[in-house]
């Protein structure tokens, strides 16, 4: 090519100046695609350690403070009370599943399944009839639990099961039985969607502590008031 | 032709074998200057070939434009202003009538 007379060298100049920046510029971009996810790895796996120590922390925290607290006098009543403790005792399973009736066309097939109020309605009446302690499929029942719907599975204590469902009952067995099972409670109720409800009586059921931890944060405790203000 | 491509190659091998690495930090700062330097380089082989060429305008062009380039970036980057976008967005479209221009010429010749 005879285009370029003029400047030549400069231009080569320039352009080996150019080449140098690309290379460079070409292995810089290199670095960063590679090093990200390295980075990334090891920032992660740095904080779960983090993370994992602090738990470990807490925990012993936890423990000691259980400790601490458990040594001073009437807290193992009020313990049991509140449903920190596991229990044994003569009561009641109660073990639930969904229907094995088909729903017939038309019909909502949401009334085969078992809701959060259907459990509900049998822990109250679990209640009404005397129970001491309830637990559903291992979550215990304390004041603050929940039981409801999340999504396809039941929430209970924050923690997540489905069916079937196995509640635990502490308290007078042919009471509790007799509540579930009296004419027009709630097993008739729900057998006539087909929902499975077994019970069976024991003289040794058990039933877990609580495992969460509770922690007032917006209620204070204040003196005791008349009703009359 | 041949000059300026021994040159390109020399350089590309010199910074694919050197140790020098532009901290994370500037690697914005650096993709502009580039961006200037190519935009010169191209306005540098127009003019050549237009045989409008002028030495001393295009290497002061050329660090001129990069330091610039990488300059304004930098301030943009203190002040908020994204002005990455608009050096690379007025780089690309002299480089791309740059180009355009050279081939013109080249073919205009022939």
């Amino acid at each position: 090519m005879r285009g370029i007379r003029q400047g030549s060298w400069s231009i080569a100049c320039v352009c080996m100046v150019l080449g140098f920046m690309l290379a460079v510029q070409f292995r810089t971009t290199q670095d960063i695609k590679g090093n990200v996810p390295f980075q990334r790895v090891e920032e992660l796996s740095a904080r779960l350690l983090e993370t994992e120590q602090e738990r470990d922390g807490l925990r012993e925290e936890l423990k000691l403070l259980r400790e601490n607290t458990a040594s001073s006098m009437g807290t193992d009543e009020l313990r049991k009370q509140a449903g920190f403790t596991a229990l044994e005792g003569e009561g009641i399973i109660v073990r639930m599943d969904d229907s094995t009736m088909t729903s017939k066309a038309g019909e909502n097939p949401n009334l085969y399944l078992i809701h959060d109020d259907d459990l509900l309605r049998v822990i109250n009446e679990l209640r009404a009839a005397g129970a001491e302690a309830i637990s559903v499929n291992g979550q215990r029942l304390i004041g603050t639990s929940e039981i409801r719907c999340a999504g396809p599975t039941l929430s209970v204590n924050n923690v997540r099961s489905s069916a079937p469902f196995e509640i635990r009952a502490i308290g007078e067995k042919k009471t509790l039985e007799n509540a579930i099972k009296m004419r027009g409670g709630v097993a008739e109720t729900l057998k006539v969607w087909g929902i499975q409800l077994e019970t069976e009586l024991s003289d040794n059921v058990r039933v877990p502590a609580y495992k969460g931890s509770l922690k007032f944060v917006y209620g204070h405790e204040i003196a005791e008031q008349g009703e009359a203000q | 032709m041949i000059k300026p491509l021994l040159g390109l190659i020399a350089g590309l091998l010199l910074g694919y074998f050197s140790y020098i690495n532009i901290p994370l930090a500037y690697a914005k700062l650096f993709s502009v200057a580039l961006l200037a330097s190519l935009d010169s380089v191209f306005g540098g082989l127009r003019a050549a070939v237009a045989e409008k060429f002028d030495n001393t305008m295009f290497i002061s062009g050329f660090f001129f434009n990069a330091l610039m380039a990488a300059f304004l970036v930098y301030v943009g980057d203190r002040l908020g202003i994204d002005l990455y976008y608009v050096a690379l967005l007025t780089f690309g479209f002299r480089i791309f009538k740059n180009l355009a221009a050279l081939r013109r010429y080249l073919l205009k010749r022939h």
